[in-house]
C-alpha cells in the first residue's frame, strides 16, 4: 500500500459514519425480511387509512340480503371475498376492519409504552425506595397471565372498542416499564453519564437527553413487536365476546366469532378474517426482527 | 443457593398479598352484582338485600376482605360458586388438572418439534432447511392461538372427522374413573387403554393450538443457540481430536445449547397458562381457561377471586421454580 491510498484510507475513516441510526437504517434496507413486513404493514396501513376509498360497499350495512333470508355467499366476481350471513360485502369489512385494528394497535401500545417508559425511567434513574415500590407494583401486574389480566380489565369496565385499547395497553405496562428500568440501569453507569454530571449538568436533563435517547433501542423493537401481540390480543378480546358489542362493527376478531358457528356452510367467512390477522401481525413481526438486528448487529443471522 | 430460594419465596408473600388486594377490590368494581346477575329478571329489591347478607356482601369492604383472606387461612376454603354452588376449591381440584394435562401437553409437542426443528436449522445454516424453519417459525408466532385452533377444529374434526372437536372425553365414557382427575394418568393407573385413547385424542388439537407459538420460540432459540455454542473453543478441541461428530453434537454442543432453551421453556408454561383461555373456548375443554371466562360474564366472585389468585401463585411458583432449575443446570451462574 503506498502512502497516497494510506492516506485515502485514514481520511474514510475519519469522516463520521452517521451513527446508529444511520447505519441501522442501511442494515434494515438489506435485510430481505424486513423490507415484506414493511410492504405488508403499508398495505395494512393503507386500507386503514383510505378505506371508504378502497371498500366498493359499505361495511356495517345489510346491502345484499336477497329477500331476507339469512344465507351466506361464497367468493363472486362483484363481492371479491364473498358475502356475510347478514349480506354484508366481506371485502368492505375486512378492509374496514383494518381500520380499527390499526387504531386499537396504535392506542394500546402508545398507553402502555408511555406510562411504562415514565415509570421504568423513573424506578431506573431515581433508584432506591422507589424504585422497589414501582417495581413491585410491576410484578403484581405480571402475576396475572396477560390474556386473563386483560379480560378482567375489560369485564370491569364493560365491553367495547374503547375498553378493549386501555385493557391492552394497561397489560403492556409493566413489560414496557421493565425494559426501560434495564436499559436505563445499563447506561446510568456509562462515562458519558458521569462527564455530564462533572460538568454540572441538571438530572432531569442528563435523564431525558443522555440517558433516554441512548435507552431506547430496545423500546423500539419492542414497541414494534408489541403492535403485533397488541393485533393478536384485541383479535382474541373480540373472539371471547368482549370486543365491540354493535356486530356490523368489522372487527376481526369478532368477524371470527360470528363465523364460527357457519364454520362447516362456509368455511371461508372463518378463514378471510383469520388470514387477514395473521399478514398483519406477520408484517409487524418482520419489521421488529429486522429493527432488532439493525440495531443490534451481533444478533445478524441468529435470533 | 438455599439462601437465594428462601429470599424468593419471602418476596412472593407481597407479591401475592398484592395479587389479592387488587383481586379484591377489582371483583367488586365490576358493573353489576352476583345477586343481579343469577336471580335476572326476578332480582326485586328486597331479594337482592337478602342475597347480599347471606354472601356477606353487605358488610364494608375491609371486613369482607379480612374474613375473606381469614377463610383462605384457617379453613383452606375460598368460598362457593354463586353460579353452581360448588366449593371453589373443588372445582379448581376437578379442573386444574385438565389444564395441566393441556399445557404438559402442549410443551411435549413444542419441545418434542421445536429443538430438533432447531438444531437440524442450526447445522444446516443458511440452506433451504434452515430458511424453510426460521419462515415457519415466524408464521406460528404470528397465528393467534384461537385461528390456528378454529382451523384444525374445521380441519380435522368437523371436515375429516379424525378427531373429537370438544370436551375432555366422550361423553359415552362417562363410567371411567378418575381417581386424580389427570385423566392420562387415570387412565393408566386403572388399566383402561380404551380411554387412555380416548383421551389422548381428544387432547390432540388442544395442544397442537396451543403449543404452536412455544415450538416456533423454542425451534427458533435452539437454532441461535446451537450457533453460538457451535463456534466455542471447547466444540473445535473435541472435533480436532478425532470425537465422532453425533458425540460432539450431543455431548458439547447440545448439552451446552439448551441451557436458555429451559429458560424459554418455563417462560412459556407461564404463557400457556395465558393462552389455555382460547384454546379451552374454541374446544370446549372443561379446564381453568374456560371456567373463568364463564366466571366473569356469571360474576361469579368467589371463583374470580379464587380462581385468578390460585392462577397467579402457580404463575410465580412456575416463574421461581424456572429461575432455581436455571441456577441448578448453569453452574457459571450463581445468583447472589
Amino acid at each position: 500500500m503506498s502512502a497516497a491510498e494510506l492516506e485515502a484510507v485514514e481520511i474514510q475513516l475519519e469522516q463520521p459514519s452517521g451513527g446508529l441510526w444511520y447505519e441501522a437504517w442501511y442494515r434494515l434496507r438489506r435485510n430481505p425480511g424486513a423490507i415484506v413486513g414493511a410492504v405488508l404493514v403499508s398495505v395494512f396501513v393503507i386500507c386503514a387509512i383510505g378505506a371508504p376509498v378502497i371498500a366498493p360497499h359499505d361495511p356495517a350495512k345489510d346491502t345484499f340480503l336477497v329477500n331476507g333470508i339469512l344465507q351466506p355467499q361464497p367468493p363472486s366476481r362483484d363481492h371479491w371475498l364473498g358475502l356475510d350471513i347478514q349480506g354484508r360485502d366481506v371485502f368492505s369489512r375486512i378492509v374496514y376492519g383494518a381500520r380499527y385494528s390499526l387504531l386499537i394497535g396504535v392506542v394500546s401500545v402508545t398507553i402502555g409504552l408511555s406510562i411504562g417508559l415514565l415509570l421504568g425511567s423513573f424506578a431506573g434513574f431515581v433508584g432506591r425506595w422507589p424504585d422497589s415500590i414501582v417495581m413491585r407494583c410491576m410484578d403484581i401486574m405480571l402475576a396475572i397471565p396477560g390474556l386473563l389480566f386483560a379480560i378482567a380489565i375489560v369485564a370491569m369496565l364493560g365491553p367495547g372498542l374503547w375498553q378493549v385499547m386501555i385493557a391492552v395497553g394497561v397489560v403492556n405496562i409493566p413489560i414496557f416499564a421493565r425494559l426501560l428500568r434495564g436499559s436505563v440501569l445499563a447506561q446510568r453507569e456509562n462515562d458519558y453519564v458521569l462527564a455530564a454530571r462533572s460538568v454540572g449538568v441538571a438530572r432531569r436533563k442528563i435523564l431525558f437527553s443522555h440517558i433516554l435517547p441512548n435507552s431506547m433501542s430496545p423500546v423500539i423493537v419492542a414497541g414494534t413487536l408489541a403492535m403485533a401481540t397488541a393485533i393478536i390480543d384485541v383479535a382474541g378480546l373480540g373472539f371471547l365476546g368482549l370486543g365491540p358489542q354493535d356486530p356490523s362493527t368489522p372487527e376481526w376478531g369478532t368477524m371470527l366469532t360470528d363465523s364460527n358457528e357457519y364454520l362447516a356452510a362456509a368455511p371461508y367467512l372463518a378463514i378471510i378474517p383469520c388470514l387477514a390477522i395473521v399478514v398483519s401481525v406477520l408484517g409487524f413481526n418482520l419489521i421488529g426482527d429486522g429493527l432488532r438486528e439493525a440495531l443490534d448487529p451481533k444478533l445478524r443471522g441468529r435470533a | 443457593m438455599v439462601r437465594f430460594i428462601v429470599r424468593r419465596l419471602l418476596l412472593l408473600i407481597p407479591i401475592l398479598f398484592g395479587v389479592s388486594v387488587l383481586l379484591f377490590f377489582w371483583v367488586r368494581a365490576l358493573p353489576g352484582s352476583p345477586a343481579e346477575s343469577l336471580l335476572g329478571e326476578r332480582a326485586t329489591p328486597a331479594l337482592v338485600e337478602a342475597y347480599k347478607e347471606r354472601y356477606g356482601l353487605d358488610q364494608p369492604l375491609w371486613k369482607q376482605y379480612v374474613e375473606y383472606m381469614q377463610t383462605i387461612f384457617r379453613d383452606r376454603d375460598l368460598g362457593v360458586s354463586v353460579a353452581t354452588h360448588r366449593q371453589v376449591t373443588d372445582e379448581i381440584g376437578q379442573r386444574f388438572p385438565a389444564t395441566v394435562e393441556l399445557a404438559i401437553a402442549a410443551m411435549i409437542f413444542a419441545v418434542g418439534f421445536g429443538i430438533p426443528l432447531g438444531f437440524i436449522a442450526a447445522k444446516r445454516y443458511g440452506g433451504p432447511v434452515d430458511q424453510g424453519s426460521l419462515f415457519f417459525s415466524l408464521i406460528g408466532i404470528s397465528v393467534p392461538i384461537f385461528v390456528l385452533a378454529i382451523l384444525l377444529k374445521y380441519i380435522f374434526a368437523v371436515r375429516l372427522a379424525w378427531l373429537p372437536s370438544v370436551g375432555r372425553i366422550d361423553l359415552l365414557n362417562f363410567d371411567a374413573e378418575h381417581p386424580t382427575n389427570f385423566y392420562v394418568l387415570d387412565a393408566i393407573i386403572t388399566r383402561d387403554p380404551e380411554t387412555l385413547w380416548d383421551v389422548i385424542k381428544h387432547l390432540i388439537l388442544p395442544a397442537i393450538a396451543l403449543g404452536s407459538i412455544p415450538l416456533a420460540i423454542i425451534a427458533r432459540i435452539t437454532r441461535a443457540s446451537v450457533l453460538d455454542v457451535q463456534n466455542e473453543d471447547y466444540v473445535r478441541t473435541a472435533r480436532a481430536k478425532g470425537m465422532a461428530p453425533r458425540i460432539v453434537d450431543r455431548r458439547h454442543v447440545l448439552r451446552n445449547a439448551l441451557l436458555p432453551v429451559t429458560t424459554v421453556i418455563g417462560l412459556q408454561m407461564g404463557f400457556l397458562l395465558s393462552g389455555a383461555i382460547l384454546t379451552e373456548t374454541v374446544f370446549a375443554y372443561p379446564g381453568m381457561g374456560s371456567w373463568l371466562r364463564d366466571a366473569i360474564f356469571n360474576r361469579d366472585y368467589p371463583v374470580l377471586q379464587g380462581g385468578i389468585l390460585f392462577l397467579a401463585l402457580v404463575f410465580v411458583l412456575v416463574n421461581l421454580v424456572v429461575d432455581v432449575l436455571y441456577a441448578v443446570i448453569n453452574p457459571r451462574i450463581r445468583y447472589s
